[in-house]
């Protein structure tokens, strides 16, 4: 056997089932040993930046590592957007790059790029492999990195000689076990047990984190044993009961009023997997200035980064809530329905701006579709306003069943995002919400959801606008359209058909629900072309770097 | 701020010296030796009270990823 091979056993050892890629001549041994493997499938996007946020879909809607693969030189490059967005978003990926003969490295050969170095910011590890024999261990080890504390993405960088290289069959691979993850210190937790007591206005908020480990279940059971009021970061939209009064639904710049307003007027923040990131806390020394905070996470390096905490909890959410719920039973256990009660009237529908009867509303056609989606349904979406205008509507009961670029924001994401959730789905719905700006980077995609006949189903938003930034030039910038305009765009439905994919248009609000139930209920791939209102704006919205005082809910 | 680490991985000292110039630190002094198969550091770095506070929380992940297998 050869690298190839043994990079190849590595990867059914470690139990993938799926790997995307795009060939090229430093990858080619990998790709010959592939060929015609009986359990570790291969698919073909177009594009390999498709490949890393396939992967990634994969990994965000099943919790297992995701796998790309690609050639030396532009090809590990177009991966690296990828990489960092999984990096920001803790996603767990290995990826493979093939890498030029060692001996023709630093020569500036054909297709090299130093891409260990290129990557070194973008990933949790890299590495670059030049001896077929390390390739069995050091996979193993990239597959742990990935998974271990907080999940994030490994590069693994083969030479094609050593891919090509004769290897001893490799006996059964060294197994990196997990280890024990840190446990937040006994203290801490009675502090923490201490101050929930003691509050009158304590407010959840769940993050990314939740993905990790099996968190879900004990942050229900801890909110519903306080009654406690309890909101999301984008990034862990479904981690709360969706049908709970007391879920306040998505905190941030364009988040529910409730939330916001609950946790600008909270005594207390209890703030599990989340970092603070700028979107949810606007202006730092501004939020929630009347709440201690505690905050549990496994990476330590989030404490006291941009918000101080009174209490850091350090370990697995699950650990963390399952001591914490322990410590609050063993005196009375306090309960907040009151407040809860309060937190929700502090909402209200969600404002839009009024179109025209007979104009498509983009918000309209997005309330209307989650009322018929399957409850079971995994959504991507792309980056944008349909992002914001999603997160606000969907109604995701898990957090791997709703998926977005929450941290890098990188349009393109959508669609190839939601071929990885097709595989590792299979049998469940799989829609991407897009919009006309973020499609147009992705949309060759459409050829890999033919050739594998992958149901997802495709919502484009079409505004005919790189929308969001043209709804910060009309606030912001004086109304100076600089570069978004998008009227020129393509007839989408026909390129959906030129790659054998039904379509489906929508521009008459008459005919809203019939034609989104003709395309739900669509066998196979499908798009769904919408022609909305070119200038429906994102509401509510707290403008960067301000405060809840200053939420908008209509242009002023 | 001086910093000592051990590093299994020498490609890190370049990674840290990234790091504290995207934290707006400057990176003032660097010791490194080889010692068997860990290279052993001291940086010294200034900056902003709070960046030099992020640098060393970032500089503590890392080693914590390097050795995690």
């Amino acid at each position: 056997m050869n690298g190839a091979n043994a990079l190849l056993d590595a990867l059914v050892a470690e139990g993938v089932d799926v790997v995307f890629g795009y060939p090229g001549g430093a990858i080619m041994p990998f790709y010959d040993a592939l060929f015609g493997h009986a359990t570790t499938r291969h698919i073909l996007v177009r594009h390999e930046a498709a490949a890393v946020f396939a992967a990634a879909g994969y990994a965000r809607t099943s919790g297992r590592v995701g796998v790309c693969c690609a050639t030396s030189g532009p090809g590990a490059t177009n991966l690296v957007t990828g990489l960092l967005d999984a990096h920001m978003d803790s996603v767990p990926l290995v990826a493979i790059t093939g890498q030029v003969r060692a001996e023709l490295m630093g020569t500036d050969g054909f297709q090299e790029a130093d891409v260990c170095a290129i990557t070194q910011a973008t990933t949790k590890w890299n590495v670059r492999v030049t001896d077929a024999s390390q390739i069995a261990a050091t996979l193993a080890e990239a597959f742990a990195i990935a998974r271990g504390g907080r999940p994030g993405p490994v590069l693994v960088d083969i030479t094609s000689d050593a891919l090509k290289a004769a290897v001893e069959a490799a006996g059964p691979p060294r197994r990196f076990d997990s280890q024990p993850g840190p446990r937040p210190d006994d203290e801490a937790i009675r502090d923490a047990a201490a101050r929930i007591r003691a509050a009158r206005r304590p407010v959840a908020i769940i993050g990314g984190g939740v993905r990790r480990g099996e968190a879900v279940a004990p942050y229900r059971r801890f909110v519903a044993m306080l009654g406690l009021p309890h909101c999301s970061t984008i990034n862990a939209l479904g981690a709360g009961e969706i049908d709970d009064p007391h879920n306040l639904g998505m905190l941030g710049m364009h988040g529910h009023k409730s939330a916001n307003r609950a946790v600008h007027g909270a005594d207390l923040l209890i703030a599990l997997g989340m970092r603070f990131d700028d979107r949810v806390t606007g202006k730092p020394d501004k939020f929630a200035r009347d709440a201690a905070i505690i905050h549990a996470d496994i990476d330590a390096t989030e404490f006291n980064k941009i918000i101080t905490a009174d209490v850091t909890l350090h370990g697995s959410l699950e650990t963390t809530l399952t001591a914490l719920m322990a410590e609050l039973e063993r005196e009375r256990v306090p309960r907040f329905d009151d407040w809860a009660a309060e937190a929700r009237t502090l909402g209200g529908p969600l404002p839009s701006d009024r179109v025209a009867d007979h104009v498509l509303s983009a918000t309209d056609v997005l309330d209307r579709f989650f009322a018929r989606v399957q409850p079971d349904a995994v959504v991507t979406t792309d980056v944008g306003q349909h992002q914001m205008w999603a997160a606000q509507r969907a109604r995701p009961n898990h957090p791997r069943s709703y998926t977005t670029s929450g941290g890098l924001g990188s349009m393109g994401f959508g669609l190839p995002a939601a071929v990885g959730a097709a595989f590792a789905n299979p049998g469940r719905a799989v829609y991407a919400i897009v919009g006309d700006g973020g499609f147009q980077m992705s949309l060759t995609e459409l050829a890999t959801l033919r050739r594998y006949n992958v149901p997802v189903k495709i919502v484009l938003i079409d505004n005919q606008n790189l929308g969001m930034v043209r709804q910060w030039q009309e606030l912001f910038y004086s109304e100076r359209y600089s570069a978004t305009n998008l009227s020129d765009n393509p007839d989408f439905g026909a390129i959906a058909r030129a790659y054998g994919i039904a379509s489906y248009t929508l521009d008459d609000p008459a005919v809203a629900d019939t034609t989104i139930a003709r395309f739900i209920d669509a066998p196979g791939p499908a798009l769904l072309h919408c022609a909305c209102h070119p200038t429906e704006n994102v509401w509510p919205m707290i403008p960067a770097g301000q405060t809840i005082d200053e939420l908008m809910e209509a242009k002023a | 701020m001086t910093c000592d680490v051990s590093l299994r991985d020498s490609r890190t000292l370049a990674r840290i010296i990234n790091l504290a110039h995207r934290f707006t630190c400057d990176t003032v002094a660097v010791d490194a030796n080889k010692s068997g198969t860990a290279t052993r550091v001291r940086f010294a770095f200034e900056g902003p009270p709070i960046a030099l506070q992020r640098l060393r929380a970032q500089i503590d992940r890392i080693i914590a990823s390097e050795f995690a297998g």
